[in-house]
Formats: structure tokens, sequence, C-alpha cells
């Protein structure tokens, strides 16, 4: 960087702040504006379509207090990251074993690509048909789900990996297990990361749908025992709740994205 | 086999696959012939387009051969069929190619540090040997750099010495000075002299850079137009060590300089 580029970026930054409290502002603003038109939408539709929101903040600090609440979305989160972690192994498991045998990659792959077509939550009776009620029709779905995106990303990644790179690793010496490891699957992480900042909002929502169906806990089943006995602000207090989750989860993501995935030259900031 | 020859290279010969069907396949390279001792630094010149990459690719077990054979050490190297390629034939072979090749999430001192450990050989006294190449290069300061926030010419440096902290007996070295400015160049091929006079390697050079071939070469092979064969020979005696800004002018270079470029082009 020259001395001139330097300088340009220090007398910038007294306006970076001033842009960044703008942004800040203005989604703080956004945020006042929606709560507002739930609490209208409230007060014209009734409380059986829009619950008045404060209704919704006291059941929640009800429910937060009681334990129900914590612990319905533990059991969420805990079905959502028993299967999320299930169809994340398989989807990488997958594609570096077909990477071992090109004739058998070339054999599976349409089915595996034809199979991506089948609507997963219309598979759910027959998950419980053949797995029966508790958690396991649940992870199947949760599974199959993550297994899919990741499995494409991977899948990608391992083609568009830059044969330069191998034959350069195999040229020094490195076994085939060191290549998958140390190159193939380092120069996939942009890849691996994209597949799961979509995955893992839909483990929850298919933790979510699973307990709609099966089950007595759990964040779907607060929404669908709610929704029975006609009691909106539970429905709400659910909705709330479950994407309070998916926006933690997708935060904590963005951080180990950003802490493994350092060495790239992109800029995620919005500032610049 | 020729006395002292690490490496010998016998009626090498290269055919690509036709373009269309019905067509003739073309040869790139036939009939190439040549050796290599222990601790020469060999240069090869040629027209672009004479297969100089693929000969290298051949020699470094990366691509196979249409016929030939190519000798490391009276061994012969398996060189008929793809799967049985052995890459760097088991470390013995380096490879430094015209693109740096970097692994980009890997920072200037761990790519040099890459072979040392995919090759289970990282240890105090071979990290101090990493560490004192790139002091050498003048990469100090640089360690914790990514490849993408080094200069073409750091690029060229790490890639250099990622091959050198192995020590193969034997490096090929194709254009590796190709992508940089004229300057830059001069002190990479100084640097480059300098430790092969240290280290005294046997290296395979390829160039289409004829004043390069002379000033770094130990001799000189002039590679005629596909299909490539050796053309011509020519034994560089200009002492060393050399200085690269004074040899230009030297009667001898200059002799040499019109001789080979007759010949090239």
């Amino acid at each position: 960087m020259s001395a001139l580029e330097q300088a340009s970026l220090v007398e910038s930054a007294p306006g970076m702040n001033r842009r960044r409290l703008l942004v800040m502002a203005g989604r703080i603003g956004l945020a006042a504006l929606l709560v507002l038109a739930w609490q209208v939408a409230a007060d014209t539709a009734g409380d059986l379509y829009f619950p008045q929101p404060l209704a919704v903040a006291r059941r929640i600090a009800e429910d937060t207090a009681s334990g129900a609440l914590p612990w319905n979305t533990y059991v969420t989160l805990r079905l959502s990251v028993i299967g999320f972690l299930l169809g994340c192994a398989a989807g990488i498991l997958v594609p570096f074993l077909l990477r071992l045998s090109p004739r058998l990659t070339g054999a599976v792959e349409p089915y595996i690509m034809a199979s991506v077509g089948v609507p997963k939550y219309a598979l759910i009776p027959l998950f419980i048909l053949w797995f029966g009620i508790d958690d396991a029709p649940k992870l199947w779905l949760i599974g199959l789900l993550v297994f899919y995106v990741v499995f494409i990303a991977v899948f990608a990644g391992i083609r568009n990996v830059d044969a330069r790179l191998v034959t350069m690793a195999r040229v020094l010496g490195a076994s085939e297990s060191v290549i998958s490891r140390r190159v193939i699957w380092k120069s996939l992480t942009p890849f691996f990361f994209a597949a799961l900042k979509i995955a893992l909002p839909r483990a929850v929502s298919a933790a979510i749908i699973g307990e709609f169906l099966v089950g007595n806990a759990g964040l779907g089943f607060v929404i669908e025992n709610s929704r029975q006995q006609v009691d909106s602000t539970g429905v709400f207090t659910g909705i709330l709740v479950a994407t309070a989750l998916v926006l933690a989860i997708n935060a904590v993501l963005e951080r180990a994205d950003r802490r493994v995935n350092a060495w790239r030259p992109v800029d995620r900031h919005m500032e610049i | 086999m020729a006395a002292g020859a690490i490496l010998e290279i016998r009626g090498l010969a290269k055919r690509f696959r036709a373009r269309a069907p019905g067509a003739e396949s073309p040869w790139i390279i036939r009939d190439l012939s040549f050796s290599v001792r222990e601790g020469e630094l060999l240069t090869i010149v040629g027209p672009s387009g004479a297969g100089k990459t693929t000969l290298l690719n051949m020699i470094a077990q990366t691509d196979t051969a249409s016929g030939g054979e190519v000798r490391f050490r009276a061994q012969v190297a398996p060189l008929g069929d793809a799967k049985a390629l052995r890459p760097g034939l088991s470390r013995q072979i380096g490879y430094i190619t015209q693109d740096d090749n970097l692994l980009p999430w890997r920072t200037c001192l761990g790519n040099v540090l890459f072979p040392l450990e995919v090759q289970g050989r990282l240890d105090g006294q071979t990290r101090a040997r990493a560490q004192s190449l790139v002091e050498a290069v003048g990469l100090a300061g640089f360690e914790n750099h990514y490849p993408h926030e080094l200069s073409g010419g750091m690029r060229k440096r790490t890639s250099l010495i990622r091959t050198l902290v192995y020590d193969p007996p034997v490096i090929l070295m194709d254009e590796p000075f190709g992508a940089v400015d004229a300057q830059t160049r001069a002190l990479l091929q100084a640097d480059l002299l300098r430790l092969w006079g240290e280290g005294r390697k046997t290296i395979v050079f390829v160039t289409h850079d004829i004043a390069e071939a002379i000033a770094l070469g130990d001799r000189t092979l002039v590679l005629s137009r596909a299909p490539a064969s050796v053309k011509s020979e020519h034994l560089i005696s200009i002492p060393r060590p050399r200085d690269i800004g004074g040899i230009l002018t030297r009667p001898e270079f200059v002799t040499l300089y019109q001789a080979i470029r007759a010949e090239v082009a």
C-alpha cells in the first residue's frame, strides 16, 4: 500500500464511522417500524390473527421463567444439531469416497442428482412408517435435507480444486489422504461454509416441521399445540423464538467462517 | 549410460490425441535424447510450442510418454501408464512450474514448510533450514503474509525455496522467472545462481530466453520445432561465479547468443 493510499484511509475513518452509525440507526428504525405495523395489525385485525406484541413479550417472559420455553428450545436445538451433524458427515464423506473411483462416480451421479428432486417433506409419512414416532423419523428428515445441500457443495468443490495444486502436492511427496485433507478439503472450505449457511436454518425448519407431526416437545410442538388451542399468542411466541434460534446459529457460523477462511482476499464487511 | 549421468533421457516421444476423428495424432516430441550430469545446471531453449513443458512433465512423472524412457540413477521410470506414474519419483525430482502454485490458504512460511510436513520431516533442524532459505532470498518479514499479499517476485521466490527446502537430488524448472519484470528477473537469477553455487544441485532449467539460458547454464540444449528433438548442444565456458549483469557484454556470451539465436529462429 502506498503512503498516499494509507493517508486517504486514515482520513476516511471518521466518514466510515458516520456511515456505520447511519446503518445502525436505519436498522433500529426498521425494527421499530415493524413492531409498529404489528401493533396496528393487532388493533385492526384482532387477537386471533395478530396477537398484541406486548402479550407475546409477556408470554415469552413467563414461559422462560417457568422453564418451559428453554426446555422446548433445547429439544429443538438438540434435534437440529444431531440431524445436522449426521447429514453433514454423510455429505462430506460420500463425495470424498466417490473421488476414489471416477467410474463409480459416473454410475452413481445421475441417481444422486435425480434424488435431489424428491421433495423430502413428502417422505415424512414414510419415515414415520419405517422409523416409528420417536426422534428417528425427524432425524432422517433433517439429515437428508442437510446431506443434499452439503453433498452438492462438497462434490462441486472437489471438482473445482485447482488440479495444478494437487499435482504440485504429489510431486512434493504428499500421499492421497494428505492431499484430500490438506489440499482438497482446504480449498473447498469456502464452498462448505456457503452450504452450511443454507443447511443449518433448514435443519431447524425441518426439526420444527417434524415436531408438528410427531412428539410432545420442542418449538414445533409449541406452535402446533397453541394453534390447536386457538392460542395465537403461543404461535407467535414459538415463531419468534425459532427465528431467534436460527439467527443465533447463523451468528456462530459466521464467526467460524471468518476464522477458518481468514486467508481469503475477500472483503466481507460492508464498510468498504 | 554416460559416465556420471544422474538423469538420462532416451528416445523420448509424446504424441497428443488427434483433434478430429480420422486426423493423424500429432507428435509433439519425438526421439529426444540427452543426459544430465550430477551437479550440472543444464539449460534448454526452444521456440514456444516446442513441447518444453511437456518434456519436463514427463521427466517429473506428471504426464505419460508415448515412447522412450527416462532413467534416474540408472533406474527406469514407469512412463507408459497414467496409473503407474510416480510424480516426483518419490521426492527425488523437484519441479518448479511456470505458475507458482502456492497454496492460497497458507502463509509464505506455511507454503515453504508444506513439503516437510507432508513428508513427515518437519523438525527443529529442517525448520531452521526453511528459515535460513527465507532469509537467503529476502523474504524475511514476509513469513506470515498470504500469497495474495506478496508481489509476483516474492511468490516466485517462495515457490523456489519450497522445492529447495526438501533437497531433491534433481530440480526441474519450467521458465520459473517468466512472468516477472526484467529487474526482478535478474535478481531471481542471481539468487538462483548463489543458492545453486552453495548446494550444487542438478538442475534442468527450461526457458525461451536465450540470454537467460547462457547466463545460468553449464550447458545449453537447443530444441527444434515440434516434433521436438535436440537440435544442438553448447558448452558454456564462461567462468563462475558469474555476474548476471556484467555477463551480457562478454565476447563469448555474444558469440554463443548469436549462434543459438540463429538455431532457434
